[in-house]
């Protein structure tokens, strides 16, 4: 028996090191060495090239902060709408909610290229097409899915049961939403602010059509280079990709220390 | 006047119906746009589109891609789920199995470049430890016509995602009912058909349902690792949409209303199985 658990976990661990781990390491190598010569002896040239081209690019400030600003308002918008719809699935009855969860997955499942062509020449009527405006509104779709669902499972989870005592202590929606359902849910809220910024870092074709080129994301910049610049810019660029959403969590957990009870200062004492 | 509990949950609702307004109208749009021509309701661009062998040589290749990388998706993780749920359930196991979701599809997409193509990694190691004399004689795996490259991409990236639906089924998974199995005289197989495979029959369905739609009409990878020909259906649609040619944008409208129209059949199938999977495990009649 202890023998076999040993084999498990070494299997696991062997598993998820080739799955998952070791592109991401070899990235990271790929990053700091020099594209490796077929006829030469098998040697790694180390080279900070790859950071240092990248860094200079003068598009990458000005798409990184694009990136930022779109995923933020696209993170509170997911969050507004998401906490509200979840809530109402979560604790109310009413006919039609079953037909209400289909609804909701529907637009995870339809092209979002069709989307975004259908609604191409209605944003360019309203003057939306071409602005970051334009392209939130066509990132909401492949997002909100995924918060309703989360947020959702979070408020699940929570029950009823102390929003009601809260209620019969004299909180009014406020407090309650405040000082229970926040600090409570942080586990949802963290996985749907993550996930809806990677999601929304992630669109390229949607943010091409309804951007029209003049809203230039990281997307938007990262898919030109991939014909001219060297393997090495490129791995460097693609490690960026993950950093920018880890420099965003840590930014949103900053943030989320200020939810009442949330002090960290507060526990060790 | 307070309002009353289904008021409540209405108004709760609201944001998001008006949220869904949006996919609604771009869908209904697509459609309009693919059904008039020069200003007159008519179903010619359809009759166009069924006229061109480029369309079925896409829609069948695109529809084999998404089936194959869905199935081998949701078979790996679930095997993975299931075998290893202690291990992923501790946070280091969560942040070893998720962090491909750290990263975008086209750069998981560049990663199996950089790994699988001629002169990749895998190649590179190959001709070092001599077991191939030149970077030709290594397969030709990505941009390839079998879209080997796209499925592997796909299955690197939606394998954690599969991880990710199923692990709350197992973390908090009733074992009773293996227990019940067990001491009825099942076998192995028994115990998971009846105990375990009610359980995760919806989740896996709606997973599935989510992957395929999304394989069968994503853009980046087939731009990254897909063959020149046949090509994806979304390439050739967004060729269509942004050619010079203003003739064959309706051609774009209505390749994407029938890629649609396959994934809703596909999608309400699904579902009216899943429901009726979930109506029996209500009912406790299985």
């Amino acid at each position: 028996m202890q023998y076999n658990s040993r084999i498990k976990t070494a299997s696991f661990w062997f598993l998820t090191s080739v799955l998952f781990l070791f592109p991401v390491v070899f990235l990271i190598v790929k990053s700091f060495t020099l594209p490796w010569r077929y006829q030469a002896h098998f040697h790694m040239h180390f080279t900070l090239r790859g950071w240092t081209t990248l860094l200079s690019e003068n598009q990458l400030v000005s798409a990184t902060f694009m990136s930022l600003l779109i995923g933020g308002v696209i993170v509170i918008l997911n969050l507004l709408i998401g906490l509200s719809a979840g809530k109402a699935l979560a604790f109310y009855q009413f006919k039609g909610k079953s037909i209400m969860d289909t609804l909701f997955l529907l637009p995870l499942i339809f092209p979002l290229l069709a989307i975004a062509m259908g609604v191409h020449i209605a944003m360019i009527r309203l003057g939306l097409a071409d602005m970051w405006v334009g392209v939130v509104l066509i990132h909401l779709v492949p997002t909100i899915p995924y918060s309703i669902k989360i947020l959702r499972n979070g408020y699940v989870s929570l029950g009823s049961n102390i929003l009601e005592q809260s209620t019969s202590l004299g909180a009014n929606v406020w407090n309650r939403f405040l000082t229970i359902e926040l600090p409570l849910l942080k586990p949802a809220l963290r996985s749907t602010i993550f996930l809806t910024f990677v999601i929304s870092l992630s669109q390229y074709v949607i943010t091409a059509i309804i951007g029209g080129g003049n809203v230039v994301t990281l997307a938007m910049v990262y898919f030109p280079f991939l014909q001219s610049a060297s393997s090495t810019v490129l791995a460097a660029f693609s490690i960026w990709f993950a950093l920018v959403p880890i420099l965003f969590y840590i930014m949103v957990e900053f943030i989320l220390c200020f939810l009442p009870y949330q002090s960290p200062w507060r526990m060790k004492s | 006047m307070r309002l009353s509990e289904t008021n409540k949950a209405w108004l709760l609702l609201l944001p998001a119906f008006l949220f869904l307004l949006l996919p609604i109208y771009g869908l209904l749009s697509a459609l309009w746009s693919s059904l008039r021509v020069n200003g007159t309701f008519s179903i010619s661009v359809y009759q166009q589109l069924l006229a061109r062998d480029a369309f079925w040589g896409s829609l069948i290749y695109s529809l084999r891609i998404a089936i194959v990388a869905t199935l081998l998706s949701l078979g790996f993780g679930l095997l993975f789920t299931r075998t290893f749920t202690e291990y992923i359930n501790k946070t280091s196991g969560k942040l070893a199995a998720w962090i491909p979701m750290l990263f975008p599809h086209f750069v998981w997409g560049y990663l199996v470049l950089l790994l699988f193509q001629q002169s990749g990694f895998i190649s590179y190691m190959a001709f070092q430890m001599g077991i191939i004399d030149s970077r030709e004689a290594f397969p030709i795996l990505t941009n390839d016509k079998s879209g080997f490259g796209m499925i592997l991409t796909y299955m690197g990236k939606e394998i954690p995602f599969v991880i990710l639906m199923l692990l709350p089924i197992y973390t908090q998974q009733n074992t009773h009912y293996q227990d019940l199995v067990q001491t009825l005289g099942g076998n192995r197989w028994h115990s998971f058909k009846d105990a375990e495979w009610p359980w995760i029959f919806p989740v896996l369905l709606e997973t599935g349902v989510i992957l395929f739609s999304f394989i069968f009409s994503a853009y980046e990878i087939p731009y990254l690792l897909g063959a020149t020909f046949p090509e994806m259906i979304s390439i050739l649609t967004y060729d269509w949409f942004y050619s010079g040619d203003w003739s064959e944008r309706p051609l774009a409208f209505a390749a994407m209303i029938s890629t649609s129209i396959i994934i809703g059949i596909i999608a309400w199938i699904g579902f009216s199985l899943m429901n009726r999977k979930r109506w029996l495990l209500t009912k406790g009649n299985r």
